[in-house]
């Protein structure tokens, strides 16, 4: 049996440290929406050659007199230059003047092949309920599988199970959504895409241990709440750790693909949903197991208490 | 499980391979390999736009939108786009088009069609010199009655200028056609057969959908409003289809290593673990092929993520028949023991997850939306090829004296 109720002091101070540093990042680094969020709208060309990105941006704006920024990537794996045009939520382009900025940089540079590789527009209220529905998706999951749980595991008192169950689900979209912070990527639909991956697969986890307390709760030798959730982690500390493992090496192995052939939507998908595995392991086992061992020993003192109490009355 | 025997086993493993073989070389047209599988535009390139009205200071009805649909089928079957997908959002008032962008199409221009999608239609009744006497802006609406014998006849109400002008021309060309265009497209071209002072009537139609389709063209060019496309995207063609192959790679590669893993570490019940999580994936790509459920990148996620489910389900029921077969079990008890306590948690995580993917697919849009479908769809297969085809497979292997060992079951060699 190894003592996890004894060491939650050193697994709360790892995650505060973590969570700490994507603060600092989020205070520097701000919170970035994508323009699938924001409203907006990017175009990538490929071309071949040279072409001055600050130049490009003059045309551009030259054309259709909208602020625009850009910004070069060039590609190692696959050798291609790729061009970004950004352009405010205010100031989206219409699909006539797309025509037109076409027309004007095929012109400036015949020689460059320039083709567009994507474009993407996005009205900010068209965004904003993206945005919203997402958010709503992510509280609605929250609550039906934490009524889930309180429901499933009445026998090891179902509202404590369900709202510790909240808590490491609370702190895996913490982890994730500091990834998407810490690294700089936008979050976009994938960000919500992953956020509800996690929570299903945090829960999963979570649910793994809580099934084993369930089963373990009427062994007589467990009374103690600290025993009963340690003896019940170590016996599934294997399954928690292959399960957890297999899937972030499935993840990482995608993650390892798209940044060679240079996908990025892949990468920033791949990435964050890498970390959350290990997170939604690492919770379930180091913080939802010792948070419900503390509400139990909570309980439990203040029954006493009350007992003690009611005592003193009646003498 | 009495009817399970040694023959078991193989019946389960030839269904899969049988499902595999149907799933990656499809039979004929009805059942599409998983190579004609419909894939969205984020993977063979395309656009994908929302329209919305302008200049409307109210939501537009539903008949409206209706007749913007009708619009859009008219132009993209000009643009001879004809695998198109047209969506209408009423609860928001928008119109979502997506159609793909074919690579040997190089000098298409997928801006321009954007626009062009977006114009205005315009409704013109012509004369037979192919004058036009009426406009579209000069008809106030358009609905379908029925006469006192039955026939489907299709009203047309004018303000009162078009109506005078329609007045002038029915009074010249009695007999004659007059023909009814949406931009330069012959839409309908009855006869006049009386003078017609106010309104019109044009009749003749058999069958209510013909004079339907007639007046909600009729209405769409008497649109109160154009469209404009608020939001939209477009890929080429090649960029798709690089991010298919590399999820496709990973994902093969992935598997090899999961089946890798399972069969060094859980042995027996490990092997038959790849059995079920390929026959999930086999099902999976025919559900996918033969509703036709179209594809995108996110949903590859789901589908992998749903393995990822498969494989989290085997690991926790190899798991504990391996602690049943250590604590001293027999193989047959451990495999029955090791099943029944496995089977509540690997439910309870699939039914939350799977209430996770149902609120995908009521909330999201677009790229959340495809994901959740996959996600629901292999969790929910996961209960068949995880649970059942699974210990029906290790329970027949059980029977074969040679496979008894608790060995094979993830017992350590000294307790064997």
């Amino acid at each position: 049996m190894m003592k996890f109720y004894e060491k939650r002091k050193i697994f709360f101070i790892v995650s505060c440290a973590i969570f700490l540093i994507g603060l600092v990042f989020l205070v520097i680094n701000g919170v970035n929406l994508d323009i699938q969020f924001k409203g907006g709208t990017i175009l990538k060309y490929e071309y071949t050659g040279d072409i001055n990105s600050n130049e490009a941006a003059g045309i551009v704006q030259g054309t259709i007199n909208k602020p625009v920024t850009s910004q070069i990537t060039e590609d190692m794996a696959t050798e291609t230059n790729r061009i970004v045009f950004s352009f405010a939520a205010d100031s989206a382009v219409t699909p006539e003047e797309q025509v037109a900025i076409d027309d004007a940089l095929q012109t400036n540079y015949p020689d460059n092949g320039l083709t567009i590789s994507e474009s993407n527009t996005v009205e900010p209220f068209i965004g904003h309920r993206f945005l919203q529905d997402g958010i709503i998706a992510l509280i609605l999951a929250a609550i039906l599988i934490v009524i889930y749980v309180g429901i499933r595991f009445k026998r090891i008192s179902g509202l404590s199970a369900g709202v510790m169950a909240l808590l490491a689900l609370v702190h895996d979209c913490l982890m994730v959504f500091f990834t998407f912070i810490i690294f700089g990527i936008p979050l976009n639909d994938a960000f919500i895409a992953v956020m509800l991956t996690i929570i299903g697969y945090s829960i999963n986890d979570t649910i793994v241990v809580y099934d084993r307390i369930r089963e373990n709760s009427s062994r007589k030798d467990l009374k103690d709440p600290a025993d009963l959730m340690n003896t019940s982690v170590t016996q599934t500390l294997a399954r928690s750790i292959n399960t957890a493992l297999a899937t972030f090496v499935c993840m990482v192995v995608v993650l390892i693909f798209a940044r060679l052939f240079g996908i990025d939507s892949i990468v920033v998908f791949a990435l964050p949903m890498a970390i959350g595995i290990l997170s939604g392991a690492y919770s379930s086992i180091c913080i939802a197991g010792p948070l419900w061992v503390m509400w139990q020993k909570h309980k439990i003192n203040h029954s006493i208490h009350n007992k003690v109490k009611r005592k003193a009355v009646s003498h | 499980m009495k009817k399970i025997n040694k023959t078991t086993f193989f019946v389960v493993l030839i269904i899969s391979a049988a499902v595999a073989a149907l799933a990656f070389l499809g039979v004929g047209d009805t059942i599409k390999s998983a190579g004609d599988i419909r894939f969205g535009i984020d993977i063979k390139g395309g656009v994908e736009a929302t329209y919305v009205p302008v200049g409307l200071d109210r939501g537009p009805t539903a008949d409206e939108l209706e007749s913007v649909r009708n619009i859009l089928e008219l132009r993209l079957d000009d643009l001879n786009i004809l695998d198109r997908e047209i969506t209408i959002d009423n609860k928001n008032g928008e119109v979502l088009v997506r159609f793909p962008w074919k690579s040997d199409e190089t000098d298409f221009n997928p801006q321009e069609a954007v626009a062009e999608l977006g114009q205005m239609a315009v409704l013109t009744f012509r004369d037979p010199a192919g004058t036009v006497i009426v406009k579209g802006e000069d008809v106030i609406s358009s609905s379908v009655i029925t006469d006192s014998s039955g026939n489907y006849l299709v009203q047309l109400n004018f303000n009162d200028e078009g109506n005078k002008a329609f007045m002038d021309a029915t009074s010249r060309l009695v007999g004659q056609h007059i023909s009814i265009y949406m931009d330069e497209d012959l839409v309908s071209s009855p006869v006049v057969q009386t003078v017609i002072t106010d309104g019109g009537v044009i009749n003749c139609y058999k069958n209510s959908a013909q004079a339907f389709d007639l007046s909600s063209k009729i209405n769409s060019g008497a649109l109160p409003f154009s469209l404009s496309a608020k939001s939209f995207s477009t890929i080429s063609p090649t960029l798709g289809s690089g991010a298919l192959q590399v999820m496709v790679r990973a994902g093969i590669l992935a598997f090899i290593m999961i089946c890798l893993f399972m069969i060094v570490y859980y042995r027996l019940p490990g092997l038959v673990a790849c059995i079920g999580l390929t026959l999930q994936l086999a099902l999976q790509l025919l559900v996918i092929s033969i509703a036709q459920i179209t594809l995108t990148l996110p949903g590859i996620a789901g589908i992998i993520l749903a393995l990822g489910m498969g494989v989290g389900a085997n690991i926790i029921i190899s798991e504990r028949i391996k602690e049943e077969a250590r604590s001293g079990a027999t193989v047959g008890n451990a495999i029955a023991i090791g099943y029944k306590r496995a089977v509540t948690a690997v439910l309870d995580g699939n039914l939350t997850t799977m209430i996770v993917a149902i609120l995908l697919i009521i909330f999201g849009s677009g790229a959340t939306l495809s994901f959740g479908y996959t996600l629901f769809i292999g969790v929910l297969l996961n209960f068949f090829s995880g649970i059942l085809a699974s210990r029906l497979m290790v329970t027949s292997l059980s029977y074969y004296k040679g496979l008894r060992k608790p060995w094979y079951y993830g017992a350590r060699r000294v307790e064997a």
